[in-house]
Protein backbone atom coordinates (compact mmCIF):
# COMPACT_ATOMS: atom_id res chain seq x y z
CA UNK A 1 0.00 0.00 0.00
CA UNK A 2 1.09 3.07 -1.00
CA UNK A 3 2.10 6.29 1.95
CA UNK A 4 -0.18 7.86 0.06
CA UNK A 5 -3.72 5.66 0.75
CA UNK A 6 -2.30 5.38 3.69
CA UNK A 7 -2.55 9.17 3.78
CA UNK A 8 -6.09 8.86 2.44
CA UNK A 9 -7.33 6.13 5.13
CA UNK A 10 -6.23 8.14 7.48
CA UNK A 11 -7.73 11.34 6.67
CA UNK A 12 -11.23 9.92 5.74
CA UNK A 13 -11.13 9.01 9.42
CA UNK A 14 -10.33 12.29 10.95
CA UNK A 15 -13.22 13.77 8.89
CA UNK A 16 -15.74 11.49 9.87
CA UNK A 17 -14.56 11.65 13.60
CA UNK A 18 -14.87 15.98 13.12
CA UNK A 19 -17.42 15.59 11.33
CA UNK A 20 -19.08 13.72 14.39
CA UNK A 21 -17.76 16.28 17.48
CA UNK A 22 -17.86 19.31 17.86
CA UNK A 23 -14.13 20.46 17.63
CA UNK A 24 -12.28 21.28 14.47
CA UNK A 25 -9.36 19.98 14.73
CA UNK A 26 -8.09 16.87 16.06
CA UNK A 27 -4.66 15.17 16.79
CA UNK A 28 -3.86 11.49 15.47
CA UNK A 29 -2.77 10.09 18.88
CA UNK A 30 -5.42 12.12 20.99
CA UNK A 31 -7.85 9.19 22.75
CA UNK A 32 -10.96 10.06 21.54
CA UNK A 33 -12.98 8.21 24.40
CA UNK A 34 -10.84 9.80 27.35
CA UNK A 35 -11.24 13.60 25.34
CA UNK A 36 -15.00 12.79 26.37
CA UNK A 37 -15.69 14.26 23.16
CA UNK A 38 -17.59 11.93 21.58
CA UNK A 39 -21.22 10.40 22.85
CA UNK A 40 -21.93 7.08 24.04
CA UNK A 41 -23.53 5.94 20.65
CA UNK A 42 -20.19 6.66 19.14
CA UNK A 43 -18.37 3.54 19.11
CA UNK A 44 -21.01 1.92 17.08
CA UNK A 45 -21.45 5.34 14.63
CA UNK A 46 -17.48 4.99 14.40
CA UNK A 47 -17.89 0.83 13.52
CA UNK A 48 -20.64 1.44 11.09
CA UNK A 49 -18.71 4.33 8.80
CA UNK A 50 -15.43 1.37 9.14
CA UNK A 51 -17.42 -1.20 7.71
CA UNK A 52 -19.01 0.59 5.16
CA UNK A 53 -16.45 3.20 4.06
CA UNK A 54 -13.77 0.23 4.05
CA UNK A 55 -16.22 -3.09 3.43
CA UNK A 56 -14.80 -4.65 6.30
CA UNK A 57 -16.63 -6.25 8.46
CA UNK A 58 -15.50 -5.69 12.62
CA UNK A 59 -16.40 -9.11 14.46
CA UNK A 60 -15.78 -10.08 18.11
CA UNK A 61 -12.40 -10.22 17.26
CA UNK A 62 -11.51 -6.91 16.61
CA UNK A 63 -13.59 -5.41 19.88
CA UNK A 64 -10.89 -3.57 21.40
CA UNK A 65 -11.01 -0.59 22.01
CA UNK A 66 -7.21 -0.20 21.19
CA UNK A 67 -8.38 -0.30 17.29
CA UNK A 68 -10.74 2.51 17.85
CA UNK A 69 -8.83 4.54 20.41
CA UNK A 70 -7.66 7.45 18.23
CA UNK A 71 -7.42 8.16 14.44
CA UNK A 72 -3.87 6.43 14.44
CA UNK A 73 -5.25 3.54 16.03
CA UNK A 74 -8.42 3.50 14.01
CA UNK A 75 -5.92 4.01 10.59
CA UNK A 76 -3.72 1.22 11.61
CA UNK A 77 -6.99 -1.17 12.46
CA UNK A 78 -8.04 -0.73 8.81
CA UNK A 79 -4.90 -1.30 7.46
CA UNK A 80 -4.53 -4.37 9.11
CA UNK A 81 -7.72 -5.80 8.32
CA UNK A 82 -7.13 -5.82 4.50
CA UNK A 83 -5.34 -2.38 3.73
CA UNK A 84 -8.48 -1.01 2.70
CA UNK A 85 -8.67 1.71 0.55
CA UNK A 86 -11.69 4.56 0.94
CA UNK A 87 -14.53 3.57 -1.44
CA UNK B 1 -44.93 6.81 0.59
CA UNK B 2 -45.81 3.98 -1.24
CA UNK B 3 -44.64 5.63 -4.31
CA UNK B 4 -41.60 5.33 -2.96
CA UNK B 5 -41.51 1.44 -2.56
CA UNK B 6 -40.11 -1.63 -5.05
CA UNK B 7 -43.04 -3.53 -6.41
CA UNK B 8 -41.29 -6.49 -4.54
CA UNK B 9 -42.01 -4.35 -1.00
CA UNK B 10 -45.57 -3.27 -2.31
CA UNK B 11 -46.64 -6.79 -2.81
CA UNK B 12 -44.98 -7.83 0.58
CA UNK B 13 -46.74 -4.92 2.30
CA UNK B 14 -50.16 -6.07 0.73
CA UNK B 15 -49.73 -9.54 1.99
CA UNK B 16 -48.67 -8.37 5.99
CA UNK B 17 -51.82 -6.28 6.24
CA UNK B 18 -53.69 -9.29 4.73
CA UNK B 19 -52.47 -11.27 7.15
CA UNK B 20 -52.91 -8.94 9.88
CA UNK B 21 -56.56 -8.16 8.72
CA UNK B 22 -57.42 -12.23 8.86
CA UNK B 23 -54.99 -13.45 11.69
CA UNK B 24 -54.60 -10.09 14.11
CA UNK B 25 -57.52 -7.85 13.74
CA UNK B 26 -60.12 -9.44 15.06
CA UNK B 27 -58.68 -11.26 17.85
CA UNK B 28 -56.80 -8.20 19.69
CA UNK B 29 -59.14 -7.36 21.70
CA UNK B 30 -59.73 -10.75 23.50
CA UNK B 31 -56.12 -10.50 23.50
CA UNK B 32 -55.83 -7.19 25.37
CA UNK B 33 -58.06 -8.29 27.70
CA UNK B 34 -56.67 -11.78 28.64
CA UNK B 35 -53.52 -9.81 28.90
CA UNK B 36 -51.66 -12.42 26.80
CA UNK B 37 -51.28 -13.89 22.88
CA UNK B 38 -51.95 -17.34 22.22
CA UNK B 39 -49.65 -20.08 21.41
CA UNK B 40 -51.41 -20.75 17.97
CA UNK B 41 -50.61 -16.75 16.84
CA UNK B 42 -46.64 -16.83 17.89
CA UNK B 43 -46.78 -20.63 15.94
CA UNK B 44 -48.24 -18.27 12.94
CA UNK B 45 -45.91 -16.14 12.96
CA UNK B 46 -43.06 -18.42 12.77
CA UNK B 47 -44.54 -20.25 9.97
CA UNK B 48 -45.11 -17.39 7.69
CA UNK B 49 -41.48 -15.65 8.36
CA UNK B 50 -42.76 -12.64 10.28
CA UNK B 51 -40.26 -13.43 13.18
CA UNK B 52 -37.18 -14.28 10.64
CA UNK B 53 -37.37 -11.33 8.74
CA UNK B 54 -33.78 -9.76 8.84
CA UNK B 55 -32.42 -13.13 9.61
CA UNK B 56 -30.19 -14.38 6.75
CA UNK B 57 -31.34 -17.30 4.83
CA UNK B 58 -28.62 -18.91 6.25
CA UNK B 59 -30.14 -19.39 8.98
CA UNK B 60 -33.53 -20.06 8.05
CA UNK B 61 -34.45 -16.29 7.86
CA UNK B 62 -35.99 -14.24 5.31
CA UNK B 63 -33.55 -11.94 5.01
CA UNK B 64 -35.94 -9.06 4.29
CA UNK B 65 -34.35 -5.43 3.53
CA UNK B 66 -35.50 -3.35 6.09
CA UNK B 67 -37.53 -1.01 4.08
CA UNK B 68 -39.79 -4.46 3.76
CA UNK B 69 -38.99 -4.80 7.62
CA UNK B 70 -40.56 -1.35 8.29
CA UNK B 71 -43.56 -2.36 6.36
CA UNK B 72 -43.95 -5.55 8.55
CA UNK B 73 -43.93 -3.38 11.60
CA UNK B 74 -46.32 -0.74 10.57
CA UNK B 75 -48.64 -3.59 9.46
CA UNK B 76 -48.37 -4.85 12.40
CA UNK B 77 -48.19 -1.98 14.32
CA UNK B 78 -51.82 -0.97 12.67
CA UNK B 79 -53.54 -3.90 14.72
CA UNK B 80 -51.75 -4.73 18.15
CA UNK B 81 -48.49 -3.03 19.56
CA UNK B 82 -48.12 -5.69 21.71
CA UNK B 83 -47.60 -8.16 19.48
CA UNK B 84 -45.81 -5.79 17.05
CA UNK B 85 -43.35 -5.68 20.57
CA UNK B 86 -42.46 -9.51 19.76
CA UNK B 87 -40.90 -8.28 16.40
CA UNK B 88 -39.23 -6.26 17.97
CA UNK B 89 -37.68 -8.13 20.57
CA UNK B 90 -36.78 -11.19 18.51
CA UNK B 91 -35.28 -9.38 16.30
CA UNK B 92 -32.92 -7.22 18.79
CA UNK B 93 -31.66 -10.61 20.04
CA UNK B 94 -31.00 -12.52 16.69
CA UNK B 95 -29.62 -9.44 15.35
CA UNK B 96 -27.72 -9.29 18.30
CA UNK B 97 -26.47 -12.97 17.48
CA UNK B 98 -25.55 -12.44 13.85
CA UNK B 99 -23.37 -9.42 14.73
CA UNK B 100 -22.00 -10.71 17.94
CA UNK B 101 -22.52 -14.35 18.55
CA UNK B 102 -19.78 -17.26 18.52
CA UNK B 103 -20.75 -19.92 15.33
CA UNK B 104 -21.78 -22.04 18.22
CA UNK B 105 -24.12 -19.40 19.00
CA UNK B 106 -25.38 -18.89 16.16
CA UNK B 107 -26.04 -22.09 14.76
CA UNK B 108 -27.68 -23.07 17.90
CA UNK B 109 -30.21 -20.45 18.29
CA UNK B 110 -30.66 -18.27 15.04
CA UNK B 111 -32.49 -21.53 13.29
CA UNK B 112 -35.20 -21.48 16.15
CA UNK B 113 -35.45 -17.40 16.79
CA UNK B 114 -35.96 -17.68 12.87
CA UNK B 115 -38.90 -20.51 13.08
CA UNK B 116 -40.52 -18.77 16.33
CA UNK B 117 -39.62 -21.67 17.92
CA UNK B 118 -38.08 -19.92 20.53
CA UNK B 119 -38.88 -16.18 21.79
CA UNK B 120 -36.20 -14.50 22.83
CA UNK B 121 -36.44 -11.91 25.56
CA UNK B 122 -33.69 -8.56 25.47
CA UNK B 123 -33.20 -8.01 29.51
CA UNK B 124 -31.07 -4.96 29.93
CA UNK B 125 -33.25 -2.95 32.02
CA UNK B 126 -33.50 -3.26 35.58
CA UNK B 127 -35.67 -1.98 38.81
CA UNK B 128 -32.78 0.88 39.18
CA UNK B 129 -31.37 1.22 35.81
CA UNK B 130 -34.15 1.99 33.06
CA UNK B 131 -32.96 5.13 31.16
CA UNK B 132 -29.31 4.86 32.64
CA UNK B 133 -28.26 1.57 31.68
CA UNK B 134 -24.68 2.63 32.73
CA UNK B 135 -26.07 1.57 36.53
CA UNK B 136 -26.47 -2.14 36.20
CA UNK B 137 -26.10 -3.60 38.87
CA UNK B 138 -26.52 -7.26 38.07
CA UNK B 139 -23.50 -9.28 38.50
CA UNK B 140 -21.53 -12.13 36.97
CA UNK B 141 -18.98 -13.58 38.52
CA UNK B 142 -16.60 -16.76 37.76
CA UNK B 143 -16.27 -19.49 39.31
CA UNK B 144 -12.70 -20.65 40.59
CA UNK B 145 -11.66 -22.63 37.27
CA UNK B 146 -13.54 -20.49 34.91
CA UNK B 147 -15.39 -22.21 33.03
CA UNK B 148 -18.51 -20.96 34.94
CA UNK B 149 -20.57 -17.68 35.28
CA UNK B 150 -22.52 -17.36 38.33
CA UNK B 151 -25.06 -14.83 38.02
CA UNK B 152 -27.13 -12.81 40.41
CA UNK B 153 -29.63 -9.45 39.95
CA UNK B 154 -33.04 -8.65 38.95
CA UNK B 155 -34.47 -6.98 35.36
CA UNK B 156 -37.58 -5.87 34.78
CA UNK B 157 -40.14 -4.64 32.62
CA UNK B 158 -38.39 -7.21 30.42
CA UNK B 159 -41.26 -7.71 26.88
CA UNK B 160 -42.38 -11.78 26.23
CA UNK B 161 -40.00 -12.04 29.62
CA UNK B 162 -43.11 -14.35 30.52
CA UNK B 163 -42.80 -16.66 27.31
CA UNK B 164 -38.89 -16.53 26.44
CA UNK B 165 -36.87 -19.77 25.92
CA UNK B 166 -34.27 -17.63 25.41
CA UNK B 167 -33.07 -14.70 27.58
CA UNK B 168 -29.73 -12.25 26.27
CA UNK B 169 -28.59 -10.44 29.89
CA UNK B 170 -26.92 -7.41 30.36
CA UNK B 171 -24.75 -7.17 33.54
CA UNK B 172 -21.14 -6.75 34.17
CA UNK B 173 -18.68 -8.77 35.12
CA UNK B 174 -15.69 -7.31 37.27
CA UNK B 175 -17.40 -4.26 36.77
CA UNK B 176 -16.87 -5.18 32.64
CA UNK B 177 -20.44 -4.78 30.94
CA UNK B 178 -21.32 -8.10 29.17
CA UNK B 179 -24.21 -9.85 27.72
CA UNK B 180 -24.92 -13.62 28.22
CA UNK B 181 -27.67 -16.27 27.15
CA UNK B 182 -29.71 -17.92 29.50
CA UNK B 183 -32.42 -20.47 28.34
CA UNK B 184 -35.49 -20.82 30.51
CA UNK B 185 -35.72 -23.53 32.86
CA UNK B 186 -31.98 -22.82 34.10
CA UNK B 187 -32.13 -23.53 37.96
CA UNK B 188 -32.38 -20.11 39.91
CA UNK B 189 -34.07 -18.22 37.41
CA UNK B 190 -37.50 -17.00 38.73
CA UNK B 191 -40.12 -14.97 36.41
CA UNK B 192 -42.83 -13.13 37.41
CA UNK B 193 -45.38 -11.99 35.54
CA UNK B 194 -46.31 -8.21 35.49
CA UNK B 195 -50.00 -8.00 35.06
CA UNK B 196 -51.80 -4.63 34.67
CA UNK B 197 -50.06 -2.48 32.47
CA UNK B 198 -51.24 0.67 30.76
CA UNK B 199 -50.79 -0.32 27.35
CA UNK B 200 -49.01 -3.21 25.28
CA UNK B 201 -51.20 -5.63 27.71
CA UNK B 202 -50.66 -8.93 26.04
CA UNK B 203 -46.58 -8.45 25.69
CA UNK B 204 -46.47 -10.76 28.33
CA UNK B 205 -43.78 -8.56 30.08
CA UNK B 206 -42.13 -9.93 33.47
CA UNK B 207 -39.80 -9.32 36.43
CA UNK B 208 -37.25 -11.86 36.13
CA UNK B 209 -34.73 -12.67 39.50
CA UNK B 210 -31.56 -14.56 39.23
CA UNK B 211 -30.63 -16.25 42.15
CA UNK B 212 -26.75 -18.03 42.12
CA UNK B 213 -27.65 -19.02 38.22
CA UNK B 214 -25.01 -21.14 36.57
CA UNK B 215 -24.09 -20.72 32.66
CA UNK B 216 -20.52 -21.72 30.79
CA UNK B 217 -18.58 -18.99 30.26
CA UNK B 218 -19.28 -19.78 26.70
CA UNK B 219 -22.70 -18.06 26.87
CA UNK B 220 -21.44 -14.61 26.79
CA UNK B 221 -22.18 -13.12 23.15
CA UNK B 222 -19.25 -10.74 22.08
CA UNK B 223 -16.57 -9.80 24.60
CA UNK B 224 -16.33 -8.35 28.34
CA UNK B 225 -16.03 -4.92 28.03
CA UNK B 226 -17.90 -4.21 25.13
CA UNK B 227 -22.07 -4.92 25.79
CA UNK B 228 -23.02 -1.15 26.41
CA UNK B 229 -20.35 0.23 24.25
CA UNK B 230 -21.14 -2.06 21.03
CA UNK B 231 -23.97 -4.83 21.93
CA UNK B 232 -26.72 -3.28 23.18
CA UNK B 233 -27.03 0.18 20.92
CA UNK B 234 -26.54 -2.03 18.01
CA UNK B 235 -29.72 -3.63 19.05
CA UNK B 236 -31.47 -1.00 20.44
CA UNK B 237 -30.84 0.60 16.87
CA UNK B 238 -33.37 -2.42 15.62
CA UNK B 239 -35.40 -1.53 18.44
CA UNK B 240 -35.94 1.59 17.84
CA UNK B 241 -36.46 1.71 14.42
CA UNK B 242 -39.14 -0.94 14.85
CA UNK B 243 -41.11 1.14 17.60
CA UNK B 244 -40.80 3.55 15.23
CA UNK B 245 -42.43 1.65 12.20
CA UNK B 246 -45.57 0.23 14.94
CA UNK B 247 -45.79 3.58 16.08
CA UNK B 248 -46.68 4.28 12.57
CA UNK B 249 -49.07 1.86 12.01
CA UNK B 250 -50.76 2.49 15.44
CA UNK B 251 -50.72 6.57 14.01
CA UNK B 252 -52.49 5.18 10.85
CA UNK B 253 -55.09 3.26 12.96
CA UNK B 254 -55.85 6.37 14.96
CA UNK B 255 -56.40 8.67 11.71
CA UNK B 256 -58.38 5.79 9.81
CA UNK B 257 -60.60 5.43 12.90
CA UNK B 258 -61.09 9.21 13.34
CA UNK B 259 -62.16 9.64 9.46
CA UNK B 260 -64.53 6.49 9.50
CA UNK B 261 -66.30 8.45 12.47
CA UNK B 262 -66.01 12.02 11.43
CA UNK B 263 -67.84 10.80 7.99
CA UNK B 264 -70.37 8.59 9.45
CA UNK B 265 -71.11 9.86 12.88
CA UNK B 266 -74.62 12.32 12.46
CA UNK B 267 -75.01 14.84 14.68
CA UNK B 268 -78.45 16.89 13.54
CA UNK B 269 -78.14 17.38 9.95
CA UNK B 270 -74.96 16.73 9.60
CA UNK B 271 -71.85 14.58 9.92
CA UNK B 272 -68.99 15.14 12.54
CA UNK B 273 -66.25 15.53 9.79
CA UNK B 274 -68.00 19.06 9.06
CA UNK B 275 -67.46 20.20 11.87
CA UNK B 276 -64.50 22.84 11.69
CA UNK B 277 -62.76 21.61 14.90
CA UNK B 278 -62.77 18.06 13.84
CA UNK B 279 -61.49 18.51 10.67
CA UNK B 280 -58.41 20.39 12.26
CA UNK B 281 -57.56 17.57 14.62
CA UNK B 282 -57.98 15.17 11.30
CA UNK B 283 -55.52 17.17 9.33
CA UNK B 284 -52.71 17.58 12.14
CA UNK B 285 -53.52 13.88 12.36
CA UNK B 286 -52.91 13.33 8.45
CA UNK B 287 -49.56 15.66 8.16
CA UNK B 288 -48.09 13.79 10.99
CA UNK B 289 -48.70 10.37 9.75
CA UNK B 290 -47.26 11.78 5.71
CA UNK B 291 -43.73 12.99 7.99
CA UNK B 292 -43.67 9.57 10.52
CA UNK B 293 -44.13 7.39 7.45
CA UNK B 294 -41.24 9.48 5.31
CA UNK B 295 -38.93 9.88 8.02
CA UNK B 296 -39.57 5.86 9.09
CA UNK B 297 -38.70 5.60 5.21
CA UNK B 298 -35.45 7.30 5.24
CA UNK B 299 -34.45 5.47 8.91
CA UNK B 300 -34.91 2.07 6.93
CA UNK B 301 -33.22 3.09 3.87
CA UNK B 302 -30.02 4.32 5.43
CA UNK B 303 -30.04 1.48 7.42
CA UNK B 304 -30.73 -0.96 4.12
CA UNK B 305 -27.12 1.07 3.02
CA UNK B 306 -25.50 0.64 6.27
CA UNK B 307 -25.09 4.23 6.36
CA UNK B 308 -23.74 5.91 10.06
CA UNK B 309 -26.19 8.90 9.92
CA UNK B 310 -28.62 5.94 9.95
CA UNK B 311 -28.33 6.60 13.78
CA UNK B 312 -29.48 10.30 13.93
CA UNK B 313 -32.36 8.94 11.28
CA UNK B 314 -33.59 5.81 13.33
CA UNK B 315 -33.19 8.53 16.79
CA UNK B 316 -35.68 11.27 14.71
CA UNK B 317 -38.36 8.73 13.13
CA UNK B 318 -38.46 7.05 17.05
CA UNK B 319 -38.67 10.67 18.61
CA UNK B 320 -41.16 12.27 15.99
CA UNK B 321 -43.67 9.68 15.49
CA UNK B 322 -43.97 8.17 19.55
CA UNK B 323 -44.20 12.09 20.12
CA UNK B 324 -46.79 11.76 17.46
CA UNK B 325 -49.07 9.25 18.24
CA UNK B 326 -49.57 10.22 21.75
CA UNK B 327 -50.87 13.27 20.00
CA UNK B 328 -53.45 11.25 17.43
CA UNK B 329 -54.39 9.04 20.11
CA UNK B 330 -55.26 11.27 22.04
CA UNK B 331 -57.26 13.24 19.65
CA UNK B 332 -58.98 10.27 18.62
CA UNK B 333 -60.42 10.04 21.62
CA UNK B 334 -61.38 13.27 21.50
CA UNK B 335 -63.18 13.31 18.23
CA UNK B 336 -64.69 9.68 19.43
CA UNK B 337 -66.28 11.47 22.42
CA UNK B 338 -67.78 9.60 24.83
CA UNK B 339 -67.64 6.64 22.78
CA UNK B 340 -63.97 6.65 22.54
CA UNK B 341 -63.43 6.25 26.66
CA UNK B 342 -64.93 3.11 26.73
CA UNK B 343 -62.42 -0.14 27.14
CA UNK B 344 -63.90 -1.66 24.10
CA UNK B 345 -63.89 1.08 21.53
CA UNK B 346 -60.27 0.94 19.21
CA UNK B 347 -59.25 4.25 20.36
CA UNK B 348 -59.39 3.89 23.94
CA UNK B 349 -56.86 0.84 23.35
CA UNK B 350 -54.60 2.81 21.06
CA UNK B 351 -54.61 5.92 23.60
CA UNK B 352 -53.41 3.36 26.32
CA UNK B 353 -50.58 1.61 23.83
CA UNK B 354 -49.19 5.24 22.67
CA UNK B 355 -48.36 6.39 25.65
CA UNK B 356 -45.35 3.25 25.99
CA UNK B 357 -44.27 4.37 22.64
CA UNK B 358 -42.72 7.67 24.30
CA UNK B 359 -41.15 4.89 26.89
CA UNK B 360 -39.89 1.79 25.67
CA UNK B 361 -36.75 1.77 23.57
CA UNK B 362 -35.45 4.71 25.36
CA UNK B 363 -37.55 7.73 26.45
CA UNK B 364 -38.23 10.72 24.59
CA UNK B 365 -36.29 12.43 27.57
CA UNK B 366 -33.44 10.33 26.52
CA UNK B 367 -33.69 11.06 23.00
CA UNK B 368 -33.85 14.52 22.83
CA UNK B 369 -30.33 14.41 25.42
CA UNK B 370 -28.84 11.88 22.59
CA UNK B 371 -29.91 14.50 19.21
CA UNK B 372 -29.44 17.61 20.78
CA UNK B 373 -26.06 16.67 21.07
CA UNK B 374 -25.55 15.35 17.72
CA UNK B 375 -27.10 18.26 16.36
CA UNK B 376 -25.12 21.08 18.29
CA UNK B 377 -21.90 19.26 17.42
CA UNK B 378 -22.78 19.92 13.96
CA UNK B 379 -22.31 23.36 14.45
CA UNK B 380 -18.57 23.29 14.26
CA UNK B 381 -19.19 21.98 10.81
CA UNK B 382 -21.35 24.60 9.49
CA UNK B 383 -18.81 27.12 10.87
CA UNK B 384 -16.61 25.66 8.53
Amino acid sequence: MSADEKTNIRETVRHFVLGSTAITQLNDDENLFELGIVNSLFAVQLMTFIEKTFQIEVGIDDLDIENFKSIKATTAFVLRKNGGVAA
Amino acid sequence: METLLTDPQKTRYQEFKEFVATNVQPFVEQWDRDQRHPASIIEQLGQSGYLSSTISPEYGGKGWDFVTYGLLNEAFGRASSALTDLLTVQTMVAMTLLKWGTDKQRGQWLTPLARGEVIAAFALTEPGAGSAIESLKTEFRHTNNGDTLILNGQKKWISYGQVAGLFLVFGKLKEKPVACLLERGIAGLEIEPIQEMLGFKSAGLAKINFHDVEVPSSSIVGKPGFALSHLAPVALQYGRLSTACSAVGLLRACFEESVLYAATRQIGDRTVGKIDMIRTFIAKMGADLGAAQLLCYAACRAEDEHLPEAFTKILVAKYYTSRAVVRAASDAVQIHGASGCQESSPVARYYRDAKLMEILEGTTQIHEQLLSGLFVDQAAQLKG
